[in-house]
């Protein structure tokens, strides 16, 4: 009796877990439906790296794609650059949206890094092609690397900050990039010596260790909206370190052929209308506003008639 | 950017794990093995210091005055369902503008929230099921309240005390890695450099340090309550946790 009685209950939860995550996908089915005539082909599986701005942008592409007619699944936004390639390479993800200089540095990193996005481009096209994904037009919004510091630091290019013995914080990707930490301290480049370094996980954590001098410098974004809000600087990479970081999407080959060249044509589309200064106001939303992502990306495809 | 040897704190995905391991750089270097694990020891060793203090006098007298049972039980199992991670995570914003720093006072205040609990009612449990017939005994051979309280209840109830204070321990060592999130370092170091950097050996490494001494600050702890508790009173330990 009360063993039965137990498995009624263990029944119920799991059919109302089931119930309620079968509603959820018939909301996603349903505004996928309005775009009218839906391109034939399967389903786009989509996935943002696990920073509000990546977040964002994979929004903004699926919620576009998903207006289109397009049939979308994405996922929760997790890991970083390096678990996005890993789902395009094993066909976990069919679309994944990353800044051109960072994939270099992913897929090439020996090769000598560019601040011309065509240079970049030219690349990476083949290190994707080699894992069975292409890469689209890539868009005019970059968001680059950046070392920051405080604005009443007394340095204007990174190569001011050689002998200045400052408290380096980054995320524990930056220690192991050339085109980062290495870079800065390497003597072939910078030779910068830090007095401390510190791994800060990316994000707004940076800019509270910079504001309260834990730290001297940090490796940042350009698009970080905090930099300008807490009159931060963005020093000069006058060593042209930092590779080109527009943002591409790179999408399966296999899907992109399924579609053909109507899918292709609406990325490059998107692409072309996101500019940096929308990467911003999108972090502004979400990192000083405290907005969700989703709602972020839909209200600017809406504000710029993409949907 | 080809030819620039790989320094600071990267070591390379292709190194293996015992490859790893066996190297004595990778446990006495400056950000080495030993200085984080004693980075972590201490800060582990604090936060005992400072639950036991406020747990077991809290948990002794409420208990032996039969006093605030549902209250601070109540208390207590709110600290239990608090999650470590999103306090410390609250509080080092808050450190910063206060010019704390990140490190100790969040992770130091989220682990130790985490480490009152266990301890709190294990004590409650211990001095309020101590044995009646011993308690109301001493009481008539004229003991004090204090006396009753510290002779008889808490001599009783030591065994379930201590592993009160194990689990907590075992707990706080287990949970401490999170701070490597929070702008600090220990141990947990490791696990976020292998999952930053994708790197296998370090994550898998790093998993291993944090399991190993979790389970032989278990052990250890284990052995230390049979040295210093006597026969009598371990005995008891096992018929009393039986009734908890």
């Amino acid at each position: 009796m009360k063993k039965s009685s137990l498995l009624a209950i263990v029944l119920a939860v799991v059919v109302a877990i089931l119930l309620a995550a079968t509603a959820c996908g018939d909301d996603d089915d349903d505004s996928g439906a309005d775009g009218g005539a839906a391109p034939e082909g399967p389903t786009i599986t989509i996935r943002g790296q696990d920073f509000s701005e990546a977040e964002t942008i994979a929004e903004v592409y699926a919620q576009y794609l998903q207006a289109k007619g397009y049939d979308i699944e994405i996922l929760t936004a997790a890991g970083f650059r390096a678990e996005a390639v890993d789902g395009i390479r094993n066909g976990d993800l069919d679309l994944i949206v990353d800044y051109i200089g960072g994939s270099q540095t992913e897929l090439r990193p020996d090769e000598d890094t560019s601040a011309s996005p065509d240079d970049v481009i030219s690349v990476i096209t083949p290190a994707y092609e080699e894992i069975g994904a292409t890469v689209l037009d890539y868009s005019p919004a970059v968001d680059g690397d950046a070392l920051v510091v405080r604005g009443d630091a007394d340095a204007e290019k990174i190569s001011d900050l050689v002998g200045k013995n400052f408290a380096f914080g980054a995320s524990a990707q930056c220690y192991e990039r050339p085109q980062c930490f290495i870079g800065y301290t390497a003597p072939d480049v910078y030779g910068i010596e830090f007095g401390e370094e510190k791994t800060i996980e990316f994000g707004p954590l940076l800019g509270e260790a910079l504001k309260a001098e834990e730290v001297d410098a940090v490796v940042w974004n350009t698009t970080a909206p905090q930099i300008e809000a807490e009159g931060f600087k963005v020093l000069e990479d006058d060593k042209g370190l930092h590779p080109a970081q527009n943002i591409a999407p790179i999408i399966n080959t296999e899907t992109l052929d399924a579609y053909g060249d109507t899918l292709s044509s609406d990325l490059n589309a998107l692409s072309a209308a996101i500019s940096t200064e929308d990467l911003l106001q999108w972090n502004t939303e979400t990192d000083i506003n405290k907005r969700e992502s989703d709602d972020v990306a839909a209200e600017w495809l809406e504000a710029e008639s993409l949907t | 950017m080809s030819g620039i040897q790989v320094q600071g704190s990267a070591v390379s995905r292709d190194v293996g794990l015992w490859e790893w391991f066996s190297n004595p750089e990778t446990w006495t270097s400056e950000r080495g093995i030993l200085p984080s694990l004693l980075d972590t020891l201490t800060l582990c060793a604090g936060v005992m210091v400072v639950a036991i203090m406020i747990a077991v006098p809290l948990g002794a007298s409420l208990a032996h005055k039969r006093k605030g049972e549902i209250t601070a039980t109540g208390v207590v199992n709110i600290g239990r369902a608090l999650p470590t991670f999103a306090v410390a995570g609250l509080l080092v914003p808050i450190s910063l503008r206060q010019g704390w720093g990140f490190e100790p006072w969040p992770i130091f205040i989220a682990l130790t929230l985490l480490a009152i609990p266990p301890i709190y009612l294990n004590t409650y449990t211990a001095v309020r099921q101590s044995n009646s017939g011993a308690v109301e005994a001493a009481r008539a051979m004229g003991f004090s309240e204090r006396d009753v309280l510290f002779r008889v209840e808490l001599a009783l109830g030591a065994g379930l005390i201590l592993a009160g204070i194990r689990i907590a321990a075992v707990q706080v060592v287990a949970t401490e890695p999170i701070r490597a999130y929070l702008g600090g370092d220990g141990l947990g170091r490791y696990v976020r450099d292998g999952l930053g950097q994708n790197n296998q050996t370090l994550l898998i490494g790093g998993a291993i340090l944090v399991a190993g001494l979790a389970t032989a600050t278990g052990l250890l702890m284990g052995l230390g309550e049979r040295l210093v508790l006597p026969e009598g009173v371990r005995r008891l330990r096992v018929s009393q946790s039986r009734t908890v």
